[in-house]
């Protein structure tokens, strides 16, 4: 005595089994549904590959008319056999993809009305491209002529939803109405959206300063779809009542707020948030939540209630290094590579390239002391100009250096402590206009040459100590504070 | 070998020529030791055998890597001249360090650290949550909370505060970048100073000196580019690998030098001993270790050669740089200094003349800071007072030097210790100790900087009101590593060594990041 499923056609016993997970499915919507929670790294991570799986039935499903109506005219007849074929693959993808979504649902703390949403319309999805796959090409005759086509076109129309639904899940619930043309929101009668579910009064600190910050950079993970650890930021009541390991923000009290200390790591921290790639809060919104909580973490404060701070810190931008392109650097330092390793030669260690990529060079003469004199400084002459660092402490210069000085016409960094120099060389010092700093502590400079050292525009600083130029007597007042004695 | 015997009748005969003979072969063959056999066996059927395996293995993906070499830096250098300088990685204002390291952990709440709500809870039990899942060194039970044992007032115009304690140190607070929000995870004074000075809790790791030798060089070829001053009466816990080279070439580890009498023990020649013939017998040692090196060609050789030729190179300039004799009375007088008696001024006055002759990096350490209160020199009002007495004029008097000759712009100095002191009062054993003390606190710990391209007058970072934890800006000690080695030029993770198959760093193998608020 055959079965009644013995009895059915291929095709139906593949539909028939094919219906057991659609049941499956269900059963688990109802009795397990997604609840908030993060569990286990398994149902979390398989159920990522959801977003990716559900691509393969939206394109089934929008192939299968394609198939039915191009395959109606006789130069495309051969392609209506395979919409069967193309059914029966959409229902089990369907199914396979509506099966994912239940692990990242229920993994991925996720709940509310719009996961829920969707899942329905996952689940009735699969069951209609069953519907489709199972009508098709019976029930052809008669009043039921219509039933294939119609579950069709309601199968898209439920697709088309669920994945609008599945957009707001992953983009956030206004992701298309908040770029939509003013035109054609005025047409569907869109209203501009309301970020926050609760929004506090914009005339209260919290509303106006606060909530603004979390809606730019926490909801996504934290509001009314998506709550991580249960912890909810798109409302006052809800950021008080706090995530699931307690509350996160605490009256006056910035040691005991795990928001404010999160925000607040280090971005390679761990525990740094917002995570996942989200824009880090700014310091002055930083500042701006710090403020708050020490004032009472109150929604009835108001706006004006704390005067921000008069000097708003310039963000400081991380810092990072870029590249050295050595060939770049070799064809620079061409013209003078030949005669710097000349000079490294009869002077070792005192001259070197100011960094590995530069063609300016640094010169330390004071190591020398007394065994450099004016005829070294004349030696260096092929390389005077690329010079920007000198420091000629202590050695054996005098005035009669004064014009190979003056050749070195990049020079930021000019050192003359304990040297034999006067004013005589200080003369020269008004050609160096790239000068920032300059020292001639215990030399013979003296006050007269003041003027010439105030027409250096960028000096920054002018060590004077040990000289007879005195705190008492004239400074030109393009160099009041920046003579230090 | 012998050319005559004494017999027993005690007459003297000469060996007949077979037994030279069989004394020279003999001897001969005792010379080849076992060194001379494994070498010439790489010319016989070793080498036949290792042709044989190297034309199957030899591609140009299995060649060996030239040994250590960062691939991104090059600081391969003649290994005659291992300390010539080297560009840093891009253009920097710092060119070389002073480092004080107060030794056993000042505490930051007696000195920078004000905090009235602490102190208007002095005595009162601390509060649970401090001690929950804490580790302390000493503190037992519950402690009671303890305020600062001194006054703070503001300072300077940037108006941040500091204790009483430092009156010299307070004319420079403008100058000063005060980290307050240091952090680090090592609670016991010698991994913890491990990990400031070599950026790993465990010994083997390159201190941060040899780190900036091996890739900025020392200017000064007569002295050592890595000099460390101790005082205080002790050596600090981490001992000598605070200023050792790790796995990088020897060369580059931080020289001990006392800060009176001679600056090394024994570098001076003995009385009978000449200049000169001391050149003869260096000659003459060169000349071995050079046959050696033709021998083994092991470049630790040659490098041994050049620290020969330093020392005695130092025997002239050492002596004179850390001869503070040679300074007038009223620079001493600023210092507090006095010839002869090793102290901390001493060593301030040296690492100024050395900051001048072009040394790398000059690291002074300073003993006692730990104010436990068991005893009357680790009270915080006994002595801890004695050492901000033995270190706020010296200190300040460098600073001033420093700047007065524009030396600052390119020096960075920076003063901290290993970790920081608790907010509560040590109670040793559970009970209330004679003398005033705090325990050590890794969670905050403050440390300052100034000079070269660090921004001077402000604060960074923030601890809570008791200054127990950080609330703003936590700064790792490996951030503050990456932060220095900005300032010197370098890219923290460019600056390597391969060691154990891994590029080394002085960073370590966390992430660590350049902190750009204290960045002029």
């Amino acid at each position: 005595m055959t079965s009644w499923f013995q009895r059915l056609s291929d095709r139906d016993r593949i539909g028939v089994v094919a219906l057991i997970p659609i049941l499956a499915l269900l059963v688990l919507l109802i009795a397990v549904p997604p609840d908030g929670s993060e569990r286990a790294q398994w149902g979390q991570f398989i159920g990522r590959f959801h977003p990716l799986a559900v691509h393969l039935p939206i394109g089934l499903i929008l192939l299968v008319p394609i198939l039915e109506l191009v395959g109606r005219s006789p130069r495309f007849s051969y392609l209506r056999p395979s919409a069967g074929f193309v059914l029966g693959l959409t229902t089990v993808s369907a199914i396979a993809a509506a099966g994912l979504g239940w692990c990242l649902a229920r993994s991925g703390g996720y709940s509310g009305p719009l996961v829920t949403q969707h899942m329905w319309g996952g689940i009735s999805l699969s069951f209609f491209c069953w519907i489709c796959w199972m009508a098709r090409g019976r029930l052809d005759t008669g009043r039921w002529r219509l039933l294939y086509p119609l579950a069709l076109a309601t199968t898209i129309a439920v697709m088309t939803w669920t994945g609008y639904r599945g957009g707001q899940l992953v983009r956030g619930e206004d992701h298309l109405t908040e770029v939509m043309p003013g035109g054609m929101r005025k047409f569907l009668g869109v209203s501009v959206p309301l970020k926050m579910t609760a929004a506090s009064s914009v005339n209260t600190f919290y509303g106006g300063r606060i909530q603004p910050i979390f809606a730019g950079h926490c909801i996504t993970c934290h509001g009314p779809d998506k709550h991580k650890s249960n912890l909810r930021l798109d409302s006052y009541g809800s950021l008080m009542r706090g995530s699931k390991h307690g509350p996160v923000v605490k009256a006056k009290d910035l040691h005991g707020s795990e928001l404010f200390r999160r925000i607040s790591l280090s971005p390679t921290d761990d525990d740094f948030m917002p995570k996942q790639g989200k824009r880090p809060l700014s310091p002055d919104e930083v500042k701006l939540i710090e403020w708050w909580i020490a004032a009472g973490a109150s929604d009835a404060l108001s706006v004006d209630a704390i005067k921000t701070a008069p000097a708003q810190t310039t963000a400081a931008a991380e810092v990072t290094f870029d590249r050295i392109d050595a060939a770049e650097v070799a064809r620079q330092r061409a013209g003078l590579a030949s005669s710097v390793a000349k000079l490294q030669k009869r002077y070792p260690n005192i001259l070197e390239y100011e960094s590995r990529g530069s063609v300016n060079l640094v010169l330390n003469a004071s190591l020398l002391g007394d065994r450099f004199r004016d005829a070294d400084l004349d030696a260096l002459s092929p390389v005077a100009d690329r010079v920007v660092v000198a420091d000629f402490s202590r050695t054996g210069i005098t005035d009669r250096s004064a014009p190979a000085l003056a050749t070195m016409k990049r020079l930021r960094v000019l050192r003359l402590v304990d040297t034999k120099i006067t004013d005589v060389t200080a003369r020269v010092f008004g050609g160096l206009d790239q000068l920032e700093s300059l020292s001639v502590f215990a030399t013979g400079v003296t006050p007269a040459s003041l003027p010439t050292m105030a027409q250096l525009l960028k000096l920054r600083h002018l060590y004077v100590g040990e000289t007879t130029i005195r705190a008492d007597g004239t400074i030109p007042e393009a160099l009041k504070g920046k003579v230090l004695f | 070998m012998p050319d005559f015997e004494t017999k027993p009748d005690g007459r003297h005969s000469r060996a007949s020529n077979g037994e030279v003979d069989r004394d020279v072969r003999q001897a001969l063959l005792q010379a080849q030791t076992r060194r001379h056999f494994l070498r010439t066996l790489g010319s016989g059927l070793g080498t036949v055998f290792m042709g044989t395996l190297a034309a199957k293995y030899a591609t140009s993906a299995n060649t060996a890597r030239p040994a250590p070499a960062s691939p991104d830096l090059d600081f391969t250098r003649d290994p005659s001249t291992p300390l010539s300088v080297l560009p840093p990685q891009f253009a920097a204002k710092a060119r070389r360090v002073i480092y004080l390291h107060m030794a056993g952990a000042p505490s930051q709440l007696e000195l920078f650290e004000h905090k009235p709500e602490l102190t208007r809870l002095n005595g009162q039990d601390c509060p649970a949550s401090f001690l929950a899942g804490k580790r302390f060194a000493f503190i037992n039970g519950v402690p009671k909370l303890l305020g600062s044992q001194y006054p703070f007032h503001q300072a300077g115009q940037s108006g941040h505060w500091i204790s009483d304690r430092l009156p010299h140190l307070e004319k420079h607070m403008d100058d000063l970048c005060l980290i307050k929000s240091m952090r680090t995870d090592q609670f016991n004074h010698a991994p913890a100073q491990l990990l400031v000075q070599t950026g790993n809790a465990r010994l083997g790791y390159a201190s941060f000196g040899s780190w900036v030798l091996y890739g900025l060089g020392s200017e000064n070829q007569n002295l050592p580019g890595f000099i460390v001053l101790l005082s205080g009466g002790k050596s600090p816990d981490g001992g000598k690998q605070l200023w050792g080279s790790g796995f990088l070439p020897s060369v580059y580890q931080g020289v001990q030098c006392r800060s009176h009498g001679e600056p090394v023990l024994y570098l001076e020649n003995p009385s009978s001993i000449s200049r000169p013939l001391r050149r003869i017998m260096l000659d003459a040692i060169d000349a071995i270790d050079q046959q050696t090196y033709t021998d083994f060609g092991n470049p630790e050789t040659v490098t041994r050669i050049a620290q020969y030729e330093l020392a005695f190179r130092m025997q002239m300039e050492a002596t004179d740089a850390m001869d503070i004799r040679k300074e007038p009375d009223s620079v001493r007088a600023r210092y507090g200094s006095k010839p002869g008696v090793a102290s901390f001024a001493n060593n301030c006055l040296v690492a100024r003349r050395l900051a001048e002759r072009g040394v790398r990096f000059i690291q002074l350490y300073h003993w006692g800071w730990d104010s436990h209160g068991a005893a009357a020199n680790e009270a915080l009002n006994i002595g801890f007072a004695d050492r901000c007495r033995e270190t706020d004029q010296p200190i300040a008097a460098l600073l001033d030097d420093l700047q007065q000759r524009g030396l600052l712009e390119d020096t960075l100095v920076v003063w901290g210790g290993e970790f920081g002191r608790t907010s509560m009062r040590e109670n040793r054993g559970g009970q209330e100790m004679k003398w005033v003390g705090r325990d050590h606190n890794p969670g905050a710990f403050t440390i300052w900087l100034a000079g070269a391209g660090v921004k001077p007058g402000i604060t960074h970072g923030e601890t809570d009101d008791m200054g127990y934890e950080i609330v703003r800006d936590p700064v790792e000690v490996r951030d503050l590593h990456a932060t220095m080695l900005y300032l010197l030029g370098f890219d923290h993770h460019k600056l390597n060594y391969r060691f154990q198959g891994l590029e080394q760093k002085l960073t370590s193998v966390k992430p660590a990041r350049v902190v750009p608020e204290i960045l002029a």
